[in-house]
């Protein structure tokens, strides 16, 4: 979730408020086609996963790119975004109703570590979160593809004077970050429930982590997120789950007043 | 570092109008480069000698007026088509890429579809002109020296594959050192390949030496042409004021 948001911010520099509702989607695809048309685990992610990139990208060329040129793009195309997670959450709600839907979860069981039980498919989360993050990084690095966008996120005229389409590389940093968010929307979908409004929920924690982490900044997002969800446990540990949110809270403003750059910011993807 | 097999004089520019927002910065521009040639622009500061070159690379399009590539007009090509076509920029603010290394920022050097065949081989070629940032291939660019990131602006101009080059003002601001050293590159170049080059600067000594003809740019104006050896620099000189 923080990831997709970091990467749209990292280079667009705009920031999508419409992202909640892109992770609730994901994982509404996955449902449909494991539900629905009983395809298996793996095939249903996948195919949700190439879905929720060519959506992105469709999405990105048929609305943003026309705005860009316009003057104050960065904002309209906030405003629009915004916007857009509202129209897409409802028509989800029309599409798939109210009921909350769930999907299974992907171990059974849990590991005994003497003082705390531990289930084997948060294990499993841990584990494919950090093995996609590898993934990604990897990807970026070594594709014309991710180095592109990495190109405009340092330096959008170094870029454009190498020969690369600053257009079409938006295009394709908001479909990738659509298919990691879908992604993200997924594996939420198997450890808590699922309605169009929870991406809400999600996208607020996204962006504390995002922020935590520095805004752009995709390993801070990475090393944020771990730092958060291990304080939401401290908290509701220690002080009891109502403090959960409030906790998030006092920790956003805490980073705004001491390093509102964040941990890594400053840096870019 | 092939040219194109020419087809009409590398670069023709008639009457190019050229702004920023409402003041005007070129005035009726008219230059030619022919194929292999090396033409210096020289002028004073803010006169248009940078504008020019963005005008041609498609990153600051004219307002009016013709750039002919070879015989095709590019005046209003997006910038990437223009790389494409063999043309690149070599920018005297660098816009090297901060948090990747020399060599990755070379790497990129060489993104036009064209140039990604020849890629080690052209990489080899930089690193045997800049021996010095084959030593630090692995250095993150925003710790490189002036001199340094300089050459890597170069070199990555360069790795593109192209048949014109465009270098902005490349020993602004370097020690005397640094600047024989790109000047030596440069001249390399000139010498050894059919390469292009239209060089604007404001420092007289090497370019005119290295170059086939100058134009004296003044108030977006051309104030005259002529072959280097018809030309000294005290007449160069005193024409920027």
């Amino acid at each position: 979730m923080a990831l997709g948001l970091t990467i749209i911010y990292g280079v667009i520099h705009v920031f999508n408020f419409g992202h909640g509702i892109v992770a609730v989607l994901g994982g509404y695809f996955a449902w449909l086609f494991m539900a629905e048309l009983g395809l298996g685990l793996i095939p249903s992610i996948l195919i949700s996963l190439v879905i929720m990139f060519f959506f992105g990208w469709l999405l990105f060329k048929t609305t943003i790119n026309p705005l860009l040129k316009s003057p104050n793009w960065e904002f309209s195309t906030i405003i629009f975004l915004l916007g857009m997670g509202i129209l897409l959450e409802n028509l989800t709600l029309q599409a798939f109703g109210p009921r909350v839907k769930s999907i299974p979860p992907f171990f059974e069981g849990s590991l005994n570590l003497g003082f705390v039980w531990i289930n084997w498919h948060e294990i499993s989360l841990i584990a494919i979160v950090i093995g996609f993050v590898i993934l990604l990084n990897f990807f970026l690095r070594r594709t014309w593809f991710g180095q592109a966008m990495r190109a405009v996120a340092q330096d959008m005229e170094g870029a454009r004077i190498v020969g690369i389409n600053i257009n079409q590389t938006f295009g394709h940093a908001f479909a990738l970050a659509t298919a990691v968010t879908g992604f993200s929307g997924i594996l939420l979908a198997t450890k808590y429930y699922m309605t169009p409004n929870i991406g809400w929920n999600w996208m607020v924690k996204g962006f504390v982590i995002v922020v935590l982490g520095g805004l752009g900044s995709a390993t801070g997002a990475v090393y944020a997120a771990f730092i958060m969800g291990l304080a939401e446990a401290v908290v509701t540990l220690y002080v009891g789950s109502l403090w959960v949110w409030p906790s998030w809270f006092v920790m956003f403003v805490i980073i705004l007043l001491f390093r509102p750059q964040g941990l890594l910011g400053g840096r870019t993807l | 570092m092939n040219g194109q097999g020419g087809r009409g004089p590398v670069l023709a520019i008639r009457d190019l109008d050229s702004y920023y927002a409402e003041l005007q910065i070129l005035r009726q521009l008219s230059l030619d480069l022919g194929d292999g040639e090396m033409v210096a622009l020289f002028g004073p500061n803010g006169h248009g000698k940078s504008t020019l070159l963005k005008a041609v690379a498609g990153i600051h399009p004219p307002k009016s007026g013709t750039i002919q590539y070879r015989g095709r007009e590019i005046s209003r090509l997006p910038s990437e088509k223009i790389v494409e076509m063999g043309v690149a920029y070599i920018p005297e603010a660098r816009n090297l890429f901060p948090e990747m290394t020399v060599v990755e920022n070379l790497n990129l050097g060489a993104y036009n579809r064209r140039a990604r065949k020849n890629l080690h081989r052209n990489l080899d070629w930089v690193f045997s002109l800049f021996p010095r940032l084959e030593e630090r291939k692995d250095q993150v660019a925003s710790t490189l020296s002036g001199g340094e990131s300089r050459m890597v602006a170069v070199g990555r101009g360069l790795m593109s594959g192209a048949s014109l080059l465009l270098i902005d003002e490349p020993s602004i601001g370097l020690s005397p050192m640094m600047k024989k050293g790109v000047f030596d590159a440069i001249g390399h170049i000139k010498r050894e390949t059919e390469v292009s080059i239209l060089i604007v600067e404001q420092e007289v000594d090497y370019p005119l030496k290295l170059a086939d003809r100058v134009y004296l740019l003044k108030k977006g104006r051309i104030l005259f042409e002529k072959p280097s050896s018809e030309v000294t620099k005290a007449e160069i000189e005193k024409a920027y004021f």
